[in-house]
């Protein structure tokens, strides 16, 4: 790490089914109460699964004080504009560059970057043709000629995959290095490590990372439960009886700056990104090796970046999606790495879902919470831990991180994993 | 990190693929773009008789049976990801390697990425059977086949495309799938560079695969006006800086690059075909579709390119612009270069190879970023095909007009400004200038 430029976070915002602020979804956790219920969102009669974390009574225009910005994005758009808003609000970044004169104040809108983690789209996006189609009646030369009387003209604008980007950028604008990372349920942590690898690289000073996204539809819960991966009414990770995973919904959002930047306007530190890493299984697109391989080369990585070794990690926040096969992959990753000195375990997605290319995110967002409360929540959901799995320390009750650092996990599709570490701001 | 002490990794590029409406390989496509013949024709995949745009560069008697042996793989793949499939396994063969199992795990991939969704076919199944009345009826979803079929779930997963590659090739390092609309490609290729530079992997599988020649994607961009209604010209349509541009033409396609630690590919006796030497990435904050006339955005990402590459202007002889043929990016892209560029403006060459195979969206950063690599290793640059009447407010860039010019490239850029305001340039570095 000599001579590395440090990476801090100085601001979060966050929104899921459990609350609207990182410090509500963090009670949540603490309460040991799930906020997955039943899906409102559509009438789920007959369905096989029909419980999901499912963010009751949004009301768009209203959480983001603009009816208007409404025409050109979509609900999980809603989420990350909402989150990376409430970010860059609490960090004050944004207010402080208003203080400055012009150029200088161009000069930092170019120094300010955006990484983004995006789920990419979902299925209804495209039902917007349905009424063409019927008008059409089959027919493409009718669909093409009626395409302007019914459609509207912005439903291309509405579909895209970086909206999220596009809008913060344009409301608090921003004009430096930016990505937007579809890579399913990794998005929002390798946005993480791509915006601290920018600030690293001297690229830009700050960025704003968000990841989101609501696969809270039918069409997606339906192709989900046909892969056999959908829970019956809850998501136990690591129980005996655990059924699969939830969908959840929301968005998770951290202000990272160099620790010269943060500085420089005095701001306030809430903590430190250390290091990340990635690692593919390269099986295909669903497949997930028993072994853990993935995640424990992700994990490994992240402890080379960070200079750290395994015994320096106080608290794990594991992926613990409550699939059957990736939860056992993942405490076997986690014995290769950590033997059977292992830190506390948790996992967060029993209490609002699987957040998909926003889990990571999000999951970062409380790690910080739990690590500046030196709390390791329970996994409330638990009942009886997987005797196969029982060399993993974890707990329906409270645990005490045994140190300032925490991993964060995040696996997805395509056999991704990515790993990262934060270490808490000391206590003021 | 220590590893900051040390000089900095360079990045070679050891390998090409490409499929574009232009042709169904590198050396085809690459004749095509020296001649300016136009990959743009009517739409022929299907029936856009009643659209306002009826032409699109559709790649051509395209087989992925014939080019990729794996049935099992390709019934995970949709249209793109045939193209991106057969692109990667010619950029692989033409750098003659490939990942082992004791290297895997220091190999990454990095590709820009379509929109989701599903296919028409799908679409179109499931309206019949769960929206005959134009409105979802939820209840009937579940009864509808295409709804529940896993393997219509993985081809339209945004992450499907990373999954097939990976597999095909046995990459076990960093992976992933980036997409900010028209600049993903070559945000792509500039992550890449970077995950080699800082030590993440040592080689990278880097490009770009899109298809939006359908009813859904093409109506997207005929209600926003975006694309060329030039119907009874189509060879004609696309004309980045002419004055009477009307808008872009649609293409599909894929290209990739396999990238090397410049001394790992020198150890091996790789053939190097340029330096991918930097990258820069801008938001334009203005507005979803343009950046500003005066060029703001496009020039941030150009001048942090060239910083990026320890080049100055003076060295670039090569510009691939953008260059959509719509009058709002020619007009902007133009303003950027005349800025960055300064008196020295007129010493660029530029040409736009989308006046040739269109708009490939997703793809266009990766497979522009290749044909820069070309035009450094053939010493002649492709041909800004169509341009009768240069637009007074491009009148100073030097576009390369008529036919293919021959001329030793030391710097090449190319440029990708998407929709949402991303915008890339990549710079690359003719290979004998680094002795």
């Amino acid at each position: 790490m000599a001579g590395a430029q440090r990476i801090v976070v100085t601001g979060s915002g966050a929104i899921s089914a459990a609350g609207r602020s990182p410090a509500e979804i963090w009670q949540t956790l603490l309460s040991g109460q799930s906020a997955i219920g039943p899906i409102a969102l559509w009438d789920t009669t007959g369905w096989p699964r029909s419980v999901a974390g499912e963010i009751r009574d949004l009301q768009p225009a209203k959480l983001l004080g603009d009816r208007k910005i409404l025409k050109f994005i979509r609900r999980s758009d809603v989420l990350g504009l909402y989150a990376a808003s409430r970010a860059i609000e609490s960090s004050g970044f944004a207010a402080w560059r208003d203080g400055l004169e012009a150029a200088a104040a161009d000069r930092y809108n170019d120094r300010t970057g955006m990484f983004v983690g995006s789920g990419g789209g979902n299925y209804d996006g495209q039902y917007d043709y349905f009424p063409l189609m019927t008008a059409a009646a089959g027919k493409l030369e009718a669909f093409g000629r009626q395409l302007p009387e019914v459609v509207n003209p912005m439903w291309l604008l509405r579909a895209l995959p970086n909206n999220v980007l596009c809008h913060v950028g344009i409301k608090y604008n921003l004009k430096g290095t930016n990505a937007c990372i579809t890579n399913h349920s990794t998005s929002g942590m390798l946005a993480v490590i791509e915006a601290a690898a920018a600030l690293r690289g001297a690229e830009a000073d700050r960025a704003v990372v968000a990841a989101h996204d609501a696969p809270v539809e039918p069409q997606m819960l339906a192709y989900y439960d046909s892969i056999g991966v959908v829970a019956r009414d809850r998501l136990r990770p690591f129980d005996a009886a655990r059924d699969g995973s939830l969908l959840g919904e929301g968005a998770g959002a951290l202000m990272l700056e160099t620790e010269a930047s943060a500085a420089a306007r005095g701001a306030a530190v809430l903590g430190e990104f250390l290091g990340g890493g990635a690692a593919t299984e390269a099986e295909g697109l669903l497949p997930i090796r028993e072994d853990g391989d993935g995640p424990a080369a992700a994990i490994d990585a992240a402890l080379d970046a960070a200079g750290l070794r395994p015994a320096d990690v106080g608290m794990i926040v594991a992926h613990a999606n409550g699939t059957r096969n990736s939860d056992a992959s993942e405490a076997a990753a986690i014995h290769r790495v950590f033997g059977n000195a292992a830190p506390p375990v948790t996992g967060f997605k029993w209490a609002f879902g699987h957040l998909l290319a926003a889990s990571g995110m999000l999951d970062c967002v409380l790690a910080l919470e739990a690590l500046r409360s030196r709390t390791v929540p329970g996994i409330a959901t638990l009942g009886e831990l997987d005797p196969q799995l029982a060399r993993i320390p974890v707990s329906a009750q409270a645990q005490t991180p045994r140190s300032d650092v925490a991993l964060v996990v995040a696996r997805g599709f395509g056999g991704t994993n990515a790993a990262l570490l934060l270490r808490a701001a000391p206590a003021a | 990190m220590s590893a900051q002490a040390a000089p900095r990794r360079r990045v070679a590029v050891t390998g090409l693929g490409l499929v574009t409406p232009a042709g169904n390989d590198v050396a085809s496509t690459w004749d095509a773009l020296l001649a300016g013949r136009s990959g743009v024709a009517p739409v022929t995949l299907f029936d856009a008789s009643g659209f306002s745009t009826r032409i699109a560069a559709e790649v051509k008697g395209f087989d992925a049976r014939a080019r990729i042996d794996d049935r099992k793989l390709l019934k995970y793949a949709n249209r793109s990801h045939g193209f991106a499939l057969a692109a990667a396994d010619e950029a692989m063969r033409d750098a003659g390697i490939r990942p082992s199992p004791q290297d895997a795990a220091r190999w990454g991939i990095a590709v820009g990425t379509g929109m989701m969704g599903v296919d028409y076919p799908t679409l179109d199944a499931l309206h019949r059977h769960a929206a005959p009345e134009g409105e979802l009826d939820v209840g009937r979803l579940l009864g509808e086949a295409t709804a529940r079929d896993p393997m219509v779930f993985c081809r339209s997963q945004s992450t499907a495309g990373v999954a097939l590659l990976a597999r095909r090739f046995g990459i076990r390092g960093y992976a992933t799938s980036v997409h900010t609309a028209c600049a993903s490609g070559g945000q792509a290729v500039g992550t890449a560079l970077k995950l080699i530079r800082r030590g993440t992997v040592d080689r990278v599988l880097a490009g770009g695969f899109d298809s939006m020649v359908s009813p859904i994607g093409l109506a997207g961009f005929c209600l926003l006006g975006a694309v060329s209604p030039d119907n009874d010209t189509p060879e004609r349509a696309s004309r980045p800086f002419d004055a009477t541009r009307n808008g872009f033409v649609l293409g599909e396609g894929a290209g990739f690059l396999v990238l090397e630690e410049w001394d790992a590919a020198q150890r091996r006796g790789a053939r190097i075909y340029a330096e991918l030497a930097g990258d820069g990435n801008s938001l334009s904050s203005y507005r979803i579709t343009d950046s500003h006339p005066s060029g703001d955005g496009p020039i941030q990402a150009m001048r942090q390119a060239l910083a990026d590459a320890g080049a100055t202007t003076a060295d670039v002889d090569y510009l691939n612009a953008h260059g959509t043929s719509t009058p709002m990016n020619d007009r902007s892209e133009s303003a950027a270069a005349k800025v960055v560029f300064g008196e020295q403006v007129g010493q660029v060459a530029v040409s736009s190879t989308k006046s040739v195979m269109g708009h490939l969206i997703a793809a266009a950063g990766a497979v522009e970023a290749a044909v820069c690599v070309l035009a450094i290793h053939h010493g002649r640059l492709p041909v800004n095909a169509n341009l009768r009447e240069l637009d007074a407010e491009c009148e100073h860039l030097d576009v390369v007009r008529d036919r293919p010019r021959e001329r030793r490239v030391r710097v090449a850029m190319s440029n990708s400004l998407g929709f949402g305001g991303s915008n890339s340039c990549l710079v690359l570095r003719n290979p004998e200038d680094l002795r």
